[in-house]
C-alpha cells in the first residue's frame, strides 16, 4: 500500500536539507577558495617581484664590491699606495731569494702567466 | 478574442526579443569574429608590457684576473611631461641640484613643446618621454625619488577633488622615472689603454624609448665586441593600473645573457712596469713617441704593450690620432735590428758560419752605383762581429751571399709583409716588396733594414722566433673567454706559425746576439747584472718625401733573457729622440735594462748562476738547509 505523504507525521527530513546545505557549502566554499587563491597568486606574485628586485640589487652590490676589492688589490693601485705611504718597499734582488730544492708543482690553470720559470710548452699546438 | 490578442502580443514580444537578441548576436559576432584581430591587439596593448633586459657587458681582465675594464650600473633619468601640468618650475627646482643641471634649462625640457621638424611636420619634444640625464648613480636616484615624494605645490590637497588629488599623486610617483643603464669604466685609467681600446654608446629607439648599447671602438673592446656584448633578454607581462607587474600573468621571461669576460695575456704589473719606464724616459730623450712590448717567446703571449703618448679611456677627450697603438699601426724602416733576418737565414742555409770573415771596406762600400756606409770604419769582421758592431757593409755582404730570393723568403717566413694575426684592430702589414720589384741595390740595403717597413710587433716576433729555437709564434693577446663565475668558455692556445730557421741556426744566432749588450757591442747599457742578455740595436734614419732626413731617427733595442733559456723578449722603440743621443743601444738599452730587471724580479726568473757576482743564489732543501 502506497504511503500517503500528507498523513505522515511532521517529521523533519534531514537528508535533502543536508544535501542542499552541502551543495551550498560546496559552491560557496569553491567561490571563496577561488577568490582566496587569486589573492594568494597576486600576493605571491608581488613577493616574487620584490624578491627579484632585491636579488638584482644584491647581485649588483656584490659585483660592485668584488670589483672594488679587485681594484684595490691591483698592482697599479698597490704601487700607487706604496708610494703614497712611503713605505720604502723595493723589489727583492735575486740574491735575497731563497729557492727551495723541490719538485715544481704544476702551475694552476688560472694563474699560468706568473709561473714563468715553471711552465712547459707541451701545450703548444703544432 | 482575448486568446488572439494574447498570441499577437506574445508574437510581438517574441519578435522584439528576437530582434534584440539578433542585434546582440550580431554585435557579438562583430566583436569576437569580425574585429577580433583589431580588438585583441588593442586589448593586449592596454594590458601587456614588454620589458627589455639589457645584457651586462663583459669585463676585460688581465692574466691574473685584475680588472682592466668593467661596467657599472647607472640610471638614465627620464620624465613624462604630460603628467607635470604647469608645475615644471617646481619640479625643476627640486631635482636640478641633484642632476647638477641648470634649473631653467631643466624646466624647459619638462615642458611639452610643438615645433616643426626638417620635413615640415609638427612634432613635440616628447609628450610622454623626455631624457633628462644619463649616468646617474643609484644613490642620486634614491635622493631624487625622495625629493619628488616630498614635493609641495602650495595648495591644500585635502580640499581638492579626487581627480585633482590623482593628478598630484601621479606627478609625484610617475612624472620622473629612471631606466637601468650601464657605464664602462677603466679603473686603472690609461694603463694598457691602447690594447683595451675604448667604447662608444649607441642609442636605438624601440617603442618610443631610447635604449643605449655600448660597443667597442678600438682595441679588445672592438675586436672582442661579440663575446663582450652578450644577448638581450625580454619579459612579456601584464601590469595593473598603477603599472605594477602582475607576475602571475607573465607570459614570456627570457633572461639576458651577460657578455663573457675576456681574459688577456697582459699582466697589469708588467704593463705598469713598462709604462712607468717609458714615461720616465720621455723627459730624458724627448721623443715624438715611444713604445715597449714584452712577449714570452715560447708561447707568443704579450705580457705588456705600451705606446706613449696614450689616453685615458675614461676621458674620451684625451683620445686623438696621436694616441694610437703605434706598436701595430705604424710601419717604419727597422734599421739594424733587421740584420737578424739575413744573418740567421745565412746561418740556416749554411751560406756563412759564425767565424767567416768579411771585409767591411773601412766604412765605404760602393755597390750598384751607391755607396754604403758604416758608422765606424771596420776592416775584417767575422759574422759574430758584424752583429756585435752592427756593420751595415758586413750585413750587406752576407745578404749578397745569401741571394735575393733566399733573403726575401726568410723575411717573409719571419712574418714581414703580412699581419701577425694578433686580435687587435688596425694592424698594418708592413712593406716587403717581391724580388721582381727590387732595385739592384735592394739586396745590399734590405739586410741593413732599409727598403723594408715593419711594425714593432713584427720585429719583436722575429726576434722571439730566434729566442724560441727558430719557431715563429703567433702573438697572443687574448688568453681565454670566461663566464662571470670564472668557468672557461674558450681557451686560446699558443700557436706555432712555422719554423723559420733550425734550432742550430737559432742557437748560433743567439751566440752572436749575446755579444751586442757586452763591452765592445752596440748596447752595453742593456746588460743585466744577473742574466745573460741577447739582443740587437737599431738606428734607422727617417725618410720624408723620399729622402732620408738628418737628425730624425727611429732608435730601437730588442732583446731577450736569460739568453740560453729565454723567458721574456722585450722591444723598446723610440721615434725621433731629440736629447741625450739617438743610437738604439744608447737610448733604448737603459730602458730595456730597467724593464728587464723589474720584470725578472716580479716574475722571479731564476738568475744565471755564472753571473751571480754578489753571492751565489741560496738554494735550500726541504728542511731549510743550504745546499
Amino acid at each position: 500500500m502506497a504511503k500517503n505523504r500528507k498523513n505522515q507525521a511532521a517529521a523533519i527530513r534531514f537528508g535533502p536539507a543536508l544535501k542542499a546545505s552541502f551543495l551550498c557549502l560546496l559552491i560557496g566554499g569553491s567561490a571563496v577558495g577561488y577568490v582566496w587563491q587569486k589573492n594568494e597568486i597576486y600576493r605571491l606574485g608581488q613577493q616574487i617581484r620584490q624578491r627579484e628586485t632585491k636579488l638584482a640589487q644584491l647581485q649588483g652590490d656584490n659585483k660592485r664590491l668584488s670589483d672594488q676589492i679587485s681594484i684595490l688589490h691591483s698592482p697599479v693601485m698597490l704601487d700607487r699606495r706604496t708610494k703614497e705611504l712611503q713605505l720604502g718597499l723595493a723589489p727583492a734582488t735575486p740574491v735575497q731569494v731563497v729557492r727551495l730544492d723541490e719538485p715544481v708543482a704544476p702551475a694552476p690553470q688560472n694563474n699560468m702567466s706568473r709561473q714563468f720559470s715553471q711552465r712547459s710548452v707541451n701545450s703548444v699546438t703544432p | 478574442m482575448s486568446n488572439k490578442l494574447q498570441i499577437r502580443r506574445a508574437l510581438l514580444l517574441l519578435a522584439f526579443l528576437a530582434a534584440a537578441f539578433g542585434g546582440l548576436a550580431y554585435r557579438l559576432v562583430d566583436l569576437q569574429v569580425l574585429r577580433h584581430d583589431e580588438l585583441s591587439a588593442k586589448a593586449e596593448l592596454n594590458t601587456q608590457r614588454e620589458f627589455r633586459q639589457a645584457p651586462r657587458r663583459g669585463d676585460i681582465l688581465d692574466a691574473n684576473g685584475n680588472i682592466l675594464a668593467t661596467s657599472i650600473s647607472v640610471r638614465t633619468i627620464c620624465a613624462d611631461p604630460s603628467l607635470i601640468g604647469n608645475f615644471q618650475p617646481v619640479v625643476a627646482h627640486a631635482i636640478a641640484p641633484l642632476l647638477q643641471m641648470n634649473e631653467a634649462e631643466l624646466a624647459q625640457k619638462l615642458t611639452p613643446r610643438l615645433y616643426r621638424n626638417a620635413q615640415g611636420q609638427i612634432v613635440t619634444n616628447g609628450l610622454h618621454y623626455v631624457r633628462l640625464a644619463k649616468n646617474i648613480s643609484d644613490e642620486t636616484w634614491n635622493q631624487l625619488t625622495a625629493a619628488m615624494t616630498n614635493l609641495t605645490f602650495g595648495v591644500d590637497e585635502k580640499k581638492l577633488s579626487r581627480t585633482e588629488r590623482g593628478f598630484f599623486s601621479n606627478l609625484r610617483r610617475q612624472a620622473i622615472f629612471s631606466e637601468a643603464d650601464q657605464k664602462r669604466v677603466y679603473p686603472n685609467g690609461a694603463l694598457a689603454s691602447q690594447v683595451i681600446g675604448f667604447p662608444a654608446t649607441e642609442e636605438k629607439k624601440t617603442d618610443g624609448h631610447l635604449y643605449s648599447q655600448i660597443s667597442g671602438r678600438d682595441g679588445v673592446e672592438l675586436s672582442m665586441q661579440k663575446p663582450l656584448s652578450g644577448v638581450a633578454g625580454w619579459k612579456l607581462t601584464e601590469t595593473d593600473r598603477a603599472q605594477h607587474e602582475l607576475v602571475a600573468l607573465r607570459d614570456e621571461d627570457v633572461h639576458a645573457r651577460d657578455g663573457l669576460n675576456v681574459v688577456l695575456t697582459i699582466d697589469s704589473a708588467i704593463q705598469h712596469i713598462v709604462e712607468t719606464a717609458l714615461a720616465e724616459a720621455v723627459p730624458k730623450y724627448t721623443p715624438k713617441s715611444i713604445t715597449g712590448i714584452v712577449m714570452r717567446p715560447k708561447t707568443g703571449e704579450i705580457l705588456a704593450m705600451a705606446s706613449l703618448p696614450n689616453y685615458d679611456p675614461n676621458q674620451p677627450n684625451t683620445i686623438t690620432p696621436e694616441t694610437r697603438n703605434r706598436v701595430i699601426t705604424d710601419v717604419v724602416e727597422p734599421g739594424s735590428t733587421f740584420k737578424i733576418v739575413v744573418v740567421s737565414g745565412a746561418l740556416n742555409t749554411g751560406t756563412v758560419r759564425l767565424t767567416d770573415q768579411f771585409d767591411c771596406e773601412h766604412g765605404h762600400f760602393a755597390f750598384a752605383g751607391r755607396v754604403l756606409h758604416d758608422h765606424e770604419a771596420y776592416g775584417l769582421l767575422s759574422t759574430v762581429e758584424i752583429i756585435t758592431k752592427s756593420s751595415n757593409i758586413g750585413a750587406a755582404k752576407i745578404g749578397i751571399k745569401l741571394g735575393e730570393q733566399n733573403l726575401y723568403d726568410y723575411a717573409w717566413n719571419f712574418g714581414f709583409g703580412q699581419r701577425t694575426g694578433i686580435p687587435l684592430p688596425g694592424e698594418a702589414r708592413g712593406i716587403l716588396y717581391p724580388v721582381k720589384q727590387w732595385s739592384k741595390v735592394s739586396i745590399a740595403q734590405i739586410p741593413m733594414g732599409h727598403g723594408v717597413a715593419v711594425t714593432r710587433l713584427q720585429m719583436l716576433s722575429a726576434m722571439a722566433a730566434i729566442a724560441n729555437g727558430g719557431w715563429l709564434m703567433r702573438p697572443m693577446i687574448v688568453s681565454r673567454l670566461q663566464e662571470r663565475d670564472g668557468s672557461v668558455v674558450q681557451r686560446y692556445a699558443p700557436e706555432r706559425v712555422r719554423q723559420v730557421v733550425s734550432e742550430t741556426a737559432a742557437k748560433q744566432m743567439i751566440e752572436a746576439l749575446k755579444t751586442v749588450p757586452m763591452k765592445g757591442g752596440t748596447a752595453p747599457e742593456a746588460q743585466l747584472k744577473n742574466y745573460v742578455v741577447a739582443g740587437k740595436t737599431g738606428t734607422a734614419q727617417k725618410a720624408e718625401n723620399g729622402q732620408y732626413v738628418r737628425g730624425k731617427y727611429v732608435s730601437s733595442f730588442i732583446g731577450f733573457f736569460p739568453a740560453d733559456n729565454p723567458e721574456l723578449c722585450i722591444s723598446i722603440v723610440m721615434d725621433e729622440p731629440k736629447e741625450n743621443g739617438y743610437y738604439g743601444g744608447k737610448v733604448c738599452g737603459p730602458i730595456f735594462r730597467d724593464i728587464a730587471e723589474r720584470c725578472a724580479s716580479y716574475l722571479n726568473i731564476p738568475p744565471d748562476p755564472k753571473l751571480m757576482t754578489n753571492s751565489p743564489p741560496l738554494v735550500a732543501d726541504n728542511n731549510g738547509r743550504r745546499l
